[in-house]
């Protein structure tokens, strides 16, 4: 058993009671009991860097949106100066939101209560009536501002943290931006969302969401069967292995990192070869791009990414790259390789939050992205194929979502509480030989490293000691 | 409107013209009502090969994102763009047969119980004589296994409706959902 540690609950449970770090077990209660949630809120999501949204959704000075850090309601706002700000969109007065709009611009936000008015950077422009002082005397104009969070842009990606003093966001995402690089920062013009996110909202615990997120592969050969039974994956007469069967898409690499942030890597040569009709291995890592260039990707855009990467990065890009992982604590990102009907393979880009709206809600926001230089063809064809097979309506991703419902209905029984999840699928061999990426390596078929270590810095932050 | 937005976004429909309304007492209007009183009855029962034959093969099948938006930027809050469903006819015949022809369509298996009340329609000639822009009121009523409460998903639905030979088709559909955060854990059924 582990160390008694950390908070205690109300019923003189430790924290550290609901999880075995040797056994790597979870117990089912963390998945719908009040006090952890309300824990989680506070020790989790008001103090690690928590993804909002994309810089492509708010270009111009004075755009805003609306967005979630937790249970707490932020804007997500352009100043004049071009920076972006995330300000808590509770105003200083008499605590109405400030703004109820999804988006929209100003240069002036203006609570509709009392009229206080602020910048876009959160700083009180004043109240009505100037001369007669609404805000009283007591506190200066300085210090009635929207309480501001610090703010860290990355590949266009916008992360916010209530902890102002704390771990750099580079810090934060430390193994992993070796990988994410090749993902967020390939292109010289960088990313675009081709529209606002998707919204909808599932009566489920945001971790059933996110630790599924954190690289599970082995759902995927039952949940998503479909794919390989009618769908992209189905097997063409005569191919290897049998209708139904995803096997041969689960093996690659898996890495995993200190701060549960994770990545499957998959194995391009089956694809490579069958576009080719060569061994992966006599053919160059430009040639390997270009006959398969990544999501959102076309041909003429592969030379670029050698201007923005490592060879070692241009390497896992042609072989093996990233195609589904996460950012703790509730986001997940897809670059998928879709066949298509007439033999080629077209990409897809989805970013999605699980945002949490108690203990048993949470809102799914899926973005579908491209990069500003696909061509628009391209981006319409990917926009297309992402709301047919991502998100609401999503034909791989409604089956998560009626999983994860059930999950959180039974962690609240007697019995039910104390089942634990399991994660003791693990790797026995290291890194691949000449894998040039840092962090934790695995290779070979999917195991459940990645969804532990979600649960191990879940942890980690639960028990650290204030 | 910019060009990546014109690829992006799918055909627009064909206006509204109010003087070329087809009134309730027309046998037209008739005729459409029990085409699209047919149709739900089609997907409340889970007939979805029978209903994919009621389907054009040009059929564009959309369900836009709503946005809160001031009232004077209430055209803003359609967003055409990224979209709840952005469907053609290949796609509508996968969600299909992901269901018909696989067992493991988990989303609809056990399949949802549905009452879909059509209402409110209004029907509209358009500049093709075979060509009618048809607009219901939509009021889905969603019960899945054994939860004590209904998903509702309540929709205007701006559709046209083709007559090719003796029979009437959808050959487009728009569905305006009136929530912004769609409150049903996902679409898996048809609007």
């Amino acid at each position: 058993m582990n160390t008694r540690t950390g908070p205690r609950l109300s019923d003189g449970t430790y924290l550290s009671d609901l999880i075995n770090l040797e056994t790597r077990e979870v117990k089912m209660r963390t998945l719908s009991d009040t006090e952890v949630y309300n824990l989680e809120m506070e020790r989790i999501f008001a103090k690690t860097w928590v993804f909002l949204g994309h810089e492509t959704e708010i270009p111009n000075s004075g755009d805003f949106m609306q967005r979630d850090m937790g249970s707490d309601s932020v804007l997500v706002t352009r100043d004049k100066s071009g920076a972006v700000n995330v300000v808590l969109n509770v105003c200083p007065h008499r605590g109405m939101k400030v703004s109820t709009l999804d988006s929209g611009n100003t240069q002036a936000h203006l609570c509709i209560y009392h009229g206080w008015a602020f910048r876009p950077n959160g700083d009180f422009i004043g109240a009505p009536v100037e001369k007669e002082c609404m805000h009283g005397k007591i506190l200066t104009k300085e210090q009635l501002g929207l309480k501001k969070a610090r703010v860290a842009l990355y590949g266009g990606l916008i992360f916010a943290t209530w902890n102002v003093d704390g771990p750099s966001f580079d810090d934060f995402l430390g193994d992993a931006k070796w990988y994410y690089d090749t993902l967020w920062c390939r292109t010289t013009k960088g990313m675009e969302v081709l529209g606002p996110p998707q919204r909808f909202v599932i009566r489920a615990n945001w971790k059933t969401a996110s630790e599924q997120g954190a690289s599970d592969g082995f759902h995927v050969l039952t949940l998503h069967r479909w794919l390989a039974e009618v769908g992209p994956y189905s097997k063409k007469p005569g191919a290897e292995g049998s209708g139904g069967d995803l096997t041969p898409e689960m093996y690659g690499v898996e890495v995993w990192t200190d701060h549960g942030h994770t990545m499957r890597c998959i194995d391009l040569d089956r694809k490579i070869r069958r576009l080719t009709g060569k061994d992966p291995a006599v053919l160059t890592v430009e040639e390997k791009l270009t006959v398969l260039p990544p999501p959102g990707l076309t041909a003429e855009m592969v030379p670029d990414l050698f201007k923005n990467l490592s060879k070692e990065q241009l390497g896992i890009m042609a072989s093996a790259p990233p195609q589904v992982g996460n950012f703790f604590p509730n986001g997940l990102f897809e670059f998928i390789y879709l066949p298509q009907a007439d033999g080629k393979v077209v990409g897809a880009m989805a970013l999605h939050a699980y945002v949490p709206m108690g203990p048993d809600k949470l809102m799914f926001m899926n973005w579908i992205l491209a990069e500003k230089d696909t061509p628009p063809e391209l981006k319409a064809q990917m926009l297309r194929i992402s709301c047919q097979l991502l998100g609401t309506s999503g034909m791989v991703e409604q089956d998560d979502s009626d999983t994860w419902p059930h999950q959180t209905i039974v962690s609240k029984g007697a019995m039910g509480k104390n089942i634990t999840l399991k994660y003791q699928a693990k790797y026995e061999t290291g890194k691949p030989e000449g894998w040039p990426g840092p962090g934790h390596v695995g290779s070979g078929f999917t195991k459940d490293d990645t969804n532990w270590s979600f649960w191990q810095y879940w942890y980690d932050l639960m028990t650290v000691e204030k | 409107m910019t060009t990546l937005q014109q690829h992006l976004e799918p055909t627009p429909l064909p206006p509204t013209i109010r003087a070329n309304r087809v009134g309730s007492g027309d046998p037209l209007y008739a005729e459409i009502l029990d085409f699209l009183i047919d149709e739900a009855e089609l997907l409340d029962n889970v007939e979805l090969t029978a209903w994919s034959e009621l389907l054009t093969k040009d059929i564009e099948y959309n369900v836009p994102l709503r946005m809160t938006k001031p009232f004077r930027q209430s055209d803003g809050t359609v967003i055409r763009t990224v979209q709840h469903m952005h469907d053609n006819y290949g796609s509508l015949l996968l969600r299909v047969k992901r269901i018909t022809d696989t067992r493991s369509a988990w989303g609809e298996d056990p399949p949802s119980r549905t009452r879909r009340l059509v209402s409110n329609l209004r029907v509209f000639k358009t500049d093709k004589p075979n060509e009618y822009k048809v607009l219901s009121y939509l009021l889905i009523a969603r019960s899945r296994f054994d939860f004590d409460y209904f998903d509702l998903i309540p929709c205007e639905r701006h559709d046209v409706i083709r007559r090719e030979g003796p029979s009437l088709q959808l050959a487009r559909r728009e569905v305006i959902v009136d929530q912004t955060v769609i409150g049903t854990p996902n679409l898996g059924i048809f609007l």
